[in-house]
Order: structure tokens, then sequence, then C-alpha cells
């Protein structure tokens, strides 16, 4: 593969984990603009773990998936109750708010020499791990790969058990859920938890790959990009949100022809299809249709 | 001290009072469709644009500008809602959320096409001087865009009162089956709403581009933030709120700004944010939470 590919297909295997993100709160009812705030969480805990402490590099990552983790479930406590419309507020304003701390967050130690951290707004250099230990990028798209298959399995897993369909009920009716003898919240905050998680690990994952992260790359517009995946992909399947991605990125920013007027056709593309569509591309009913297809 | 307070106050509520106006904007269309428009702030900044470009290609006055900036807002704003709202079932509000953030994305790089260039000029009202209550100063700018603001609500209200279409508008934010039941036609007044909300954020924008006298494309962004985040703390669906909302949010920024600087200021906005949304989810004059959490829930 040469250069061009590997780094096209980085980025979309880095923005299924956003879009996926998004999309475990959509199928349980929450619409979250803010799931950029967990990549960041991430791609800043993971970077100042093996770049900072010198950490090994799964130790590092998985320090970020963590945080993001538990952060995502402490957000996800007092927000749940709310309603649709302010909980999509409520994690623009967490987001926001955790932007602009990184703004002014500075924390540097001196490594072999060299001042290593992040530095507020001028962002944080040198995540150097891949570079140290000699990772080609064919190899990174590798480790890339494996974390989202690890995620793909862990929702797998989910929908076999009963997970998937305790989120799925929650999204459809919460009242219903609450007389079947679920508990609402907790499956919320459930989901919000491993929202979190699967943006940090796509974020430490990120910045290991850029080796170079600043504030400004977490702004509101990626959060709604990584929204609207989910929508035009689908809500049926965890395939939805990564077609959404492919869409977006594989197709448009790739071929050149659209380049210059990447989001004006992108922009029509989804407009087009949501009047189509309404629940995206693989919606509930596509999925069933295709798995009867299949067990045949 | 108490002077600083006081002077950020001043300039806040002239700041908080176009902050209302967007979200007045964003609540006429959350009321009659329960659907959200984000892409009502990069609606405003079409209009801004052409407002700047007619001041650019023949040095308008102020007044064909302010026509070309509601002009602008009016016709992205109906090609918004044919596409994104009139075209999608009333009952997939995600589908029209979404749809309204992919036409977002082509108004704007629309706008970077025919504007390539990082900001443009626009034209300013600084040519009356700064005027002097004792130790306080007051823009007349601020003073301009506080009346203005002033004044548009007493229409509107004027509007929503006292006239047939009001009352539609009314009918159909407090129950859509009432108003379809008693012959409201509904396609047609939720189109005109939209319309009407334009014009008011069209104002919003023109008075916020004449106090900066510069534009760039990120206000689009910055007028659905700033709309939204208002509309939060007065609480959903609430007129009054979404104003009483614009004025605590401008005072707070204005505060902030000085106390704390720019990165201060937004930490300091988020963090009420957040709170004012965790610990007052109804708003500052919202009404209970709980019918709107229902009613949210079944059209998602």
């Amino acid at each position: 593969m040469d250069a061009f590919t590997i780094s096209v297909l980085s980025n979309i295997g880095l923005f299924s984990f956003l879009a996926i993100s998004a999309w475990v709160l959509l199928i349980c009812g929450e619409i979250s603009f803010g799931q950029q705030a967990y990549f960041a969480i991430g791609a800043y805990a993971g970077g100042i773990a093996t770049a900072v402490w010198q950490w090994p590099f799964a130790l590092g990552v998985g320090f970020g998936v963590v945080l993001g983790a538990v952060i995502g479930g402490l957000v996800a406590w007092p927000t749940t109750r709310l309603s649709g419309m302010h909980y999509a507020i409520a994690t623009l304003a967490f987001a926001e708010f955790v932007r602009s701390c990184l703004n002014v967050f500075s924390y540097q130690r001196e490594v072999d020499g060299y001042l290593t951290g992040p530095d507020g707004a001028n962002g944080f250099r040198d995540i150097r791990w891949a570079y140290e230990a000699g990772v080609e990028p064919l190899g990174y798209l590798g480790i890339i790969a494996a974390g989202l298959a690890a995620v793909i399995g862990l929702i797998a897993c989910m929908a076999r058990g009963r997970g998937m369909a305790q989120l799925r009920i929650v999204g459809e009716d919460p009242i219903l859920a609450g007389m079947q003898g679920l508990n609402v919240n907790r499956i919320r905050i459930a989901a919000a938890t491993l929202a979190g998680g699967i943006a940090a690990l796509g974020g430490a994952l990120y910045a290991h790959l850029a080796t170079y992260v600043e504030p400004a790359q977490f702004g509101v517009m990626i959060g709604v990009h990584s929204l609207a995946y989910g929508l035009i992909g689908g809500l049926g399947t965890v395939f939805g949100p990564i077609l959404g991605v492919l869409v977006d990125i594989g197709l448009l920013e790739s071929l050149r022809v659209f380049s210059s007027y990447r989001m004006i056709v992108f922009g029509g593309l989804v407009a087009l299809v949501l009047i189509l569509r309404p629940r995206g591309i693989l919606d509930e009913k596509t999925v069933r249709r295709i798995q009867a297809w299949l067990r045949r | 001290m108490l002077l600083d307070i006081v002077q950020n106050t001043l300039d806040g509520l002239a700041i908080g009072s176009a902050y209302g106006l967007l979200a007045i904007g964003f609540t006429l269309i959350f009321g009659v469709m329960r659907r959200l428009n984000i892409a009502f702030g990069p609606s405003i900044m079409v209009g801004i644009f052409a407002g700047a470009w007619l001041h650019s290609q023949w040095s308008a006055g102020m007044i064909p500008v302010f026509l070309a900036t509601l002009a602008g807002a009016v016709l992205a704003s109906a090609y918004v809602e044919r596409i994104s709202f009139a075209a999608i079932r009333g009952d997939a509000a995600l589908a029209s959320m979404a749809s309204s953030f992919a036409i977002w994305m082509q108004l704007e790089e629309a706008v970077v096409h025919v504007f390539p260039g990082r900001t443009y000029a626009f034209p300013t009202l600084q040519t009356i001087p700064m005027l002097e209550i004792g130790p306080v100063f007051l823009r007349p700018e601020y003073l301009a865009m506080f009346l203005t603001a002033a004044a548009l609500i007493l229409l509107l209200q004027w509007i929503l009162t006292r006239t047939r279409f009001g009352l539609e508008v009314r009918t159909l934010a407090d129950n859509p089956e009432a108003a379809r039941v008693s012959g409201v036609n509904v396609a047609q007044v939720a189109f005109l709403t939209f319309l009407l909300a334009a014009v008011i954020g069209g104002v919003a924008g023109f008075l916020i581009a004449a106090t900066d006298g510069q534009i760039t494309p990120k206000i689009g962004l910055w007028a659905t933030m700033k709309g939204l985040i208002a509309m939060v703390i007065g609480g959903l669906g609430s007129l009054r709120g979404a104003l009483i909302g614009g004025l605590v949010l401008g005072v707070v920024e204005a505060q902030a700004q000085w106390f704390l600087g720019a990165a201060g200021r937004e930490i300091v906005t988020y963090t009420l944010l957040f709170l004012a949304l965790v610990m007052l989810p109804s708003g500052l004059a919202g009404r209970a939470d709980a019918g709107a959490r229902t009613e949210a829930l079944r059209r998602l």
C-alpha cells in the first residue's frame, strides 16, 4: 500500500472510534454533541503517559481509555435525567469546557533533556512512541485496525447477550424499559461510560499517530460530524457509523475530484440520504432483512 | 472595581440583547417544529456576507446592507426549511437535525468559495461619538443594539399576541394536533415561522457584524452556539426565557472576560452552562421539564 492509502485508512479508523462512540449513545436515545471531549482526554492522557511518564504504549493507551470511560460515566451521572435537547447541550457544554481547560493546561517535564508535555494553547508536541519503537505507518494501521476490531467485537458480544437489547429498549421507550424492571439511569450511565472509553481509545491512538495534538483540534465541528456519521450510516448496526465515515473521508476526501467542493457534495448527499432514509442507510429494518437473508 | 462591574453589566446587556434575539429565533423554530435547526447561525452568516458583499461592491449605505442581510438570511433559511424540515417526516427529529447540519456545511463551504479571504469589512455605526453617563461609558453601537433588539421584541410580541398568524403559531407550538384539527395550515405556518425566525436572526447578525466591523465565516458556528446556549439557560420553548437567557449569558461573559481574560471567560461560561443544565433543567423561565422529556423521547 502507498503512503496515501495508509493515511486515509488510518483516518477512517480513527474517526470510526468517535462515530461509534456517538452511535452507542444514539442507540440508547441520547444525542451527544460532545464525544470529542473524550477523544481529547484519551489523546492527552495517552500522550502524557507515554511521552512524559515514559510508560509502555499499551499501558498508556489503557490509561487514556480508563480515564475517558470514568469521566464519561461521571459526566453522565448528573446529566442522564435531562431530556434530549438538554442532554445534547450539556454534552456540548462539557466538551467546550474540556477544550477551554486544555487551552490553559500546562504540564511539562524534562525528558531526555527536552521539555515534554502539553503547553496550553500551543499544544502537545513529540508524542514519539511510534518513532522510538520503530513502528511503520502500516504497522500502526494494524494497531488501529486491531483496536477497532476489539470495539466491534465488544459490541457484537453485547448484541449476542442482553446488553445491546437493553440499550435499544431504553432508547426506544424508557418508560417501558422501566416497567420491564430495567434501571434506565444505570443503563444510560453504562452506555456513556462505554462511549467515553471508545472515544478515548480513538484519541489515544490518534495522539500517537499524529505525534502532535492541540486543543483547537477538538472543536464542536468534529463532534457534530461524528454524530452525523451514525445518522447517515444507519442506527441498525455498528457498521452504520463506520459506513458514514467511509462515505465522508474515504469517498470524498480521497477523491480529488471533489476536494474543493467536498462539503457541498457531502452535505447534499447527507441531506438526500436523510430525506429518503430518516434512520440512515443501514437502519434496523435493512439490518433485519440482511440477517434473514444470511440465515437462509 | 464596582464601577468595572457596572460598566461590564451595561456592555453585557447590549451584547446579551443580540444573544437574546438569536435565542428567540431558535425558540420560535423549536416551538413550532419540535426540531432543532442547527443551521440557524450559518443561515444568518449567509445574510451577513450578502450585506458585506453589497457594501464592498457598491459601498452601499447602512439601510441597503441591512436589507441585504435580512434577504440573505431569509433565503438561506427557506432553503434549510425545504431540504431539512419540510422534506423529512415530522417524527424524525434526529434526521432533521443531522440534515440541517449537512446544510450548514454546504452554506459554510459556499460562502468560503465566494469569499476566499479570512475576514471581510462590515459597515459600522462608529460615526456617533461615545456617550458618557457620569463615570460610565456607553458605546453608541451598543445602545443602538439594545434599542433595536427591544423594539424588535415588542414587535414580535405584537405579532404573536395580536394577529391571526401569531395565534396560529402559538396554537401550533402548544398542540400540533389541535392546530391541525382546527384548520391551521400547519406546513405554511411552520414555513412562515421559519422565515420570521430568519428575519430576527438576520437583525441580530447585522447588529453584531455592525458592532465588530469585520466578519469571518466562523460567525455561523458562533451564532448557533450563542443562540443555543442562551435558549437552554432561559428554558426550552419559552420566548421570555430565551431573552433572559441571552441577557444573562451576555453579562456573565462580559464580567468573566474583564476579570479572567478570554480563556477564563470560556471556562466560566461553559461551567455555568453545564451547572445551569444540571441544577435547573427547566431553565430560568421554563416550565417543568417532565412533559418536555416524554415529548422529546416520543419524537426521537
